[in-house]
């Protein structure tokens, strides 16, 4: 039986253009029971998806609607969005 | 479509076309001398390959947010009566606005120096991608700017 998904430990991680298509999800869920920082979110997103490792550091990260360092902690219920070079205008 | 706006500021997103006119009308306001309307269009042609349309994708909630807080930034900066950043996604074809920058104050040096200001600062932060479709089917992602010098290590 799969585990049942429990919000109160989850993050969403919005993806979009290049990197939507590419992994051909929108959106994903991550763990995150305790804090843990954006880098290390980076870091487990880069072993898990390959995409995601090789936009390396072209990605910027935002948290609840605002970019943030890689020092910030990413908490449970946490909207986080990999916002890949942008092109609007 | 979502929108915000306060009394001198006015920030949307939408499908379909944009209006210069209600632009304009939203900025001319009797303390302006000067009114500044951007317009950025789908350019058709570009180093000899014939563009289509630009399909436009958002990270609405955060490009809305994104673009009042580029909006309240340039009121810091000059003495803007009115002003207004208007954004289309979607498909945008070629001739098309994708995007209105509007600025109004009462003497022309601020309205060029933001207009400026805000439409370089958008294609520098706001979450919004494009994608250029080409006459002979081929759709490519435009190469876009990294937002902020800061590096995530």
């Amino acid at each position: 039986m799969p585990p049942t998904k429990n919000p109160d430990r989850q993050a969403r991680v919005l993806l979009f253009s290049m990197l939507r298509e590419e992994i051909g999800r929108s959106e994903l869920i991550v763990d995150v029971e305790t804090p843990i920082s954006v880098r290390e979110l980076l870091g487990r997103l880069s072993t898990s998806y390959p995409p995601i490792r090789k936009a390396g550091g072209s990605i910027r990260v935002a948290v609840n609607l605002e970019y943030v360092r890689g020092d910030h902690a990413v908490k449970a219920g946490d909207e986080v969005a990999l916002i890949t070079p942008v092109s609007g205008g | 479509m979502v929108e915000e706006t306060t009394g001198t500021t006015w920030v949307r997103i939408q499908e379909g076309p944009l209006s210069v006119e209600e632009a304009s009308k939203f900025l001319r306001v009797e303390s302006a001398g000067a009114v500044n309307i951007f317009l950025g269009i789908t350019r058709r042609w570009t180093r000899g390959r014939e563009t289509v349309l630009l399909q436009y994708e958002c990270y609405e909630a955060m490009a809305l947010a994104e673009m009042v807080r580029l909006l309240e930034d340039a009121s810091v900066r000059w003495p803007i009566e009115r002003s207004c950043l208007l954004h289309r996604v979607g498909e945008v074809p070629a001739r098309e606005i994708s995007v209105i920058v509007g600025v109004s104050t009462a003497h022309r040096d601020a309205a060029y120096a933001a207009s400026r200001f805000l439409i370089d600062e958008l294609k520098t932060h706001v979450p919004i991608w494009k994608k250029e479709r080409y006459a002979d089917g081929e759709s490519v992602w435009v190469e876009g700017s990294r937002p902020g010098n800061t590096t995530q290590t």
